[in-house]
C-alpha cells in the first residue's frame, strides 16, 4: 500500500518548467492536481523532491491548493531526496511512490532505491484506479493525515531546537497518552492500523474488520486502544494491543474469569507516526503492570521475526521481555517473555488508564 | 580482536547514531551508557535505522544474529559485537 507519492516539478506538477519560463510562469497540471486531492483525501501524503528554489515548491502549493507532508529541493540526487522524505515521514521505501517526466530520474531511483514504485506522470493519472492507492477504509486519522503530518513538522522542529532529555521535551509538548478499552466504533481505524503497520507490528499479518469484531466480542480476549495527543495536535487512535490469559478483562472493568499464570498478547501495533514519543513502551509498561494486577507471574508476545519490523522487537527488548533463540517457530516467529517480579518499565505520569 | 578495533568502531557508531537521530550531543555519549530507555533515550526507529547502517558499512546483519538485540544495550556492546564479526571474517 502507497503511503507517499513523491512529485517531480517541472513537467509534472507543473505543465512547463518553472525556472525557464520568464515572466509568465506555467499553470499547474489540471488532471495531476486533481490526483494529488484524490489521494489526500483518501489519507495518502504528498511530497515533493525537484531540482528547483524552495520558491517553486511555494508556487505548487499555492497553485495546486494542496498540502505537502514534505519538500525536498535542491541539485543532489532525488534517491536521496526521497530518502529523506522517507526517513522524516518514519516510512519504509515500499510505501512510497515517486512521479517524474524525466527519464533519467526515474532511472536513478529505480536504480537506488528498488523498493519505490516509479511512475511516469500518464501513470500516475490512473494511479488513483490501483489497487496499491486504494486503502479500503478511510477513517477520520485518514482524513486529517497530511494535517497530522504538518502539526509533526512544528513538533519536530520544536524537539530540534530544545535543549533538555526527550522525556523532558514530551513533558514540555503536553504529551498525554490515553490506554481504555476498544469499541465497535474503533473498529475500522483498528482494521486499518493492521494493515497500514509493519515496522511496529508484532503479529505482521492483517486482520479484516469482521475477525476484529470477532477478537472485540470473545470473552478471552481483551483489546486494548492507545491514544495520543499533545500541545501540538491530536493524533488519535496510534496504537491497539490484543491480550488473552487471566488479563482477558485486560485489567479493566469486567471481573477476571478464571486465574492462570500467564498473560498473552498476540497483537501489538502502532503507527509509525507515534514513534519516539514513547507510546509502544509505555503500552509495553502498562501490559506489565496491568498483567500483574490480574495475578499473572509472567506475560508473553509471540513476535514475528522480520526485516521489518526490528522496531518491535527493539521496544520489546527494552521492556525486558527476551526469547530463546532456538523457540523460533517454522513459522518465523518467536515468544518473547519475561517474568513479573523485580523492576517493571516505568509508566510515566502523563500516561492516562481509562 | 584488540581494544583499539572496539574503540574505533564505537567512535564511528558515534557518527552513525548522530546522523540518524539528527541529535550532535549524542557524538559525545560514553561507551557505556545505555542507548535505549533511561540514558541516551533513543527511539526505536533510530536504533533499526542504526542498525541498517552498520549492516551497510561493517557487512554484519545484527537483526538476523541476535534475536534479543543484546547487541544493542549499549555502543561498547554493539562495537564489541560488531568487532567480533569482522574478526572472525578476516
Amino acid at each position: 500500500m502507497i503511503k507517499c507519492v513523491v512529485w517531480d516539478i517541472d513537467n509534472t506538477l507543473l505543465s512547463g518548467v518553472y525556472l525557464e519560463s520568464g515572466a509568465e510562469l506555467p499553470d499547474a497540471d489540471r488532471q495531476l492536481t486533481g490526483v494529488l486531492h484524490q489521494l489526500a483525501a483518501r489519507g495518502i501524503l504528498n511530497a515533493l523532491a525537484s531540482r528547483n528554489p524552495p520558491e517553486a515548491a511555494a508556487y505548487v502549493r499555492q497553485q495546486t491548493g494542496a498540502d505537502f507532508a514534505a519538500v525536498e529541493c535542491g541539485w543532489e540526487s532525488k534517491a536521496d531526496a526521497i530518502a529523506r522524505i522517507a526517513a522524516g515521514l518514519s516510512l519504509a521505501p515500499d510505501a512510497i511512490a515517486f512521479v517524474d517526466d524525466d527519464m533519467l530520474e526515474r532511472a536513478e531511483v529505480a536504480a537506488r532505491l528498488p523498493d519505490v514504485l516509479v511512475l511516469t506522470p500518464d501513470e500516475a493519472a490512473e494511479a488513483p484506479d490501483w489497487p496499491q492507492f486504494s486503502p479500503a477504509v478511510i477513517t477520520a486519522e485518514a482524513r486529517r493525515r497530511s494535517q497530522l503530518y504538518a502539526e509533526r513538522r512544528c513538533r519536530q522542529a520544536a524537539a530540534a531546537q530544545f535543549g533538555g532529555s526527550r522525556e523532558d521535551f514530551l513533558r514540555r509538548a503536553g504529551t498525554r497518552i490515553t490506554i481504555g478499552p476498544a469499541g465497535p466504533g474503533d473498529l475500522p481505524r483498528l482494521h486499518e492500523l493492521s494493515i497500514r503497520t509493519h515496522q511496529l507490528n508484532s503479529a505482521g499479518q492483517p486482520l479484516t474488520q469482521a475477525e476484529l469484531s470477532g477478537l472485540l466480542a470473545a470473552p478471552e480476549y481483551a483489546m486494548i486502544t492507545v491514544r495520543l495527543a499533545d500541545d501540538f495536535g491530536d493524533d488519535g487512535l496510534v496504537g491497539a494491543a490484543i491480550t488473552t490469559g487471566n488479563g482477558a478483562s485486560g485489567g479493566l472493568a469486567a471481573p477476571v474469569p478464571a486465574v492462570s499464570l500467564v498473560v498473552s498478547v498476540p497483537l501489538i501495533m502502532m503507527s509509525c507516526r507515534a514513534l519516539g514519543r514513547g507510546v509502544l513502551d509505555a503500552l509495553l509498561a502498562w501490559l506489565c503492570r496491568s498483567a500483574v494486577a490480574d495475578g499473572a507471574a509472567e506475560l508473553r508476545i509471540p513476535c514475528l521475526i522480520s526485516e521489518r519490523n526490528v522496531p518491535m522487537r527493539l521496544a520489546l527488548a527494552t521492556a525486558g521481555l527476551r526469547a530463546e533463540p532456538a523457540s523460533v517457530a517454522a513459522d518465523g516467529r518467536a515468544v518473547f517473555s519475561r517474568p513479573l517480579t523485580g523492576e517493571l518499565p516505568r509508566l510515566p505520569d502523563w500516561v492516562t488508564v481509562e | 580482536m584488540s581494544n583499539e578495533d572496539v574503540s574505533a568502531v564505537a567512535d564511528e557508531l558515534r557518527g552513525m547514531l548522530a546522523q540518524v537521530t539528527g541529535r550532535p550531543e549524542v557524538l559525545g555519549v560514553p561507551d557505556g551508557v545505555r542507548l535505549f530507555g533511561a540514558g541516551v533515550g533513543l527511539d526505536s526507529l533510530a536504533g533499526a535505522l542504526l542498525l541498517r547502517q552498520v549492516q551497510r558499512r561493517y557487512g554484519v546483519d545484527v537483526a538476523a544474529e541476535d534475536l534479543n538485540l543484546d547487541a544493542l544495550e549499549t555502543l561498547g556492546t554493539l562495537a564489541a559485537f560488531i568487532a567480533a564479526r569482522c574478526r572472525g571474517a578476516s
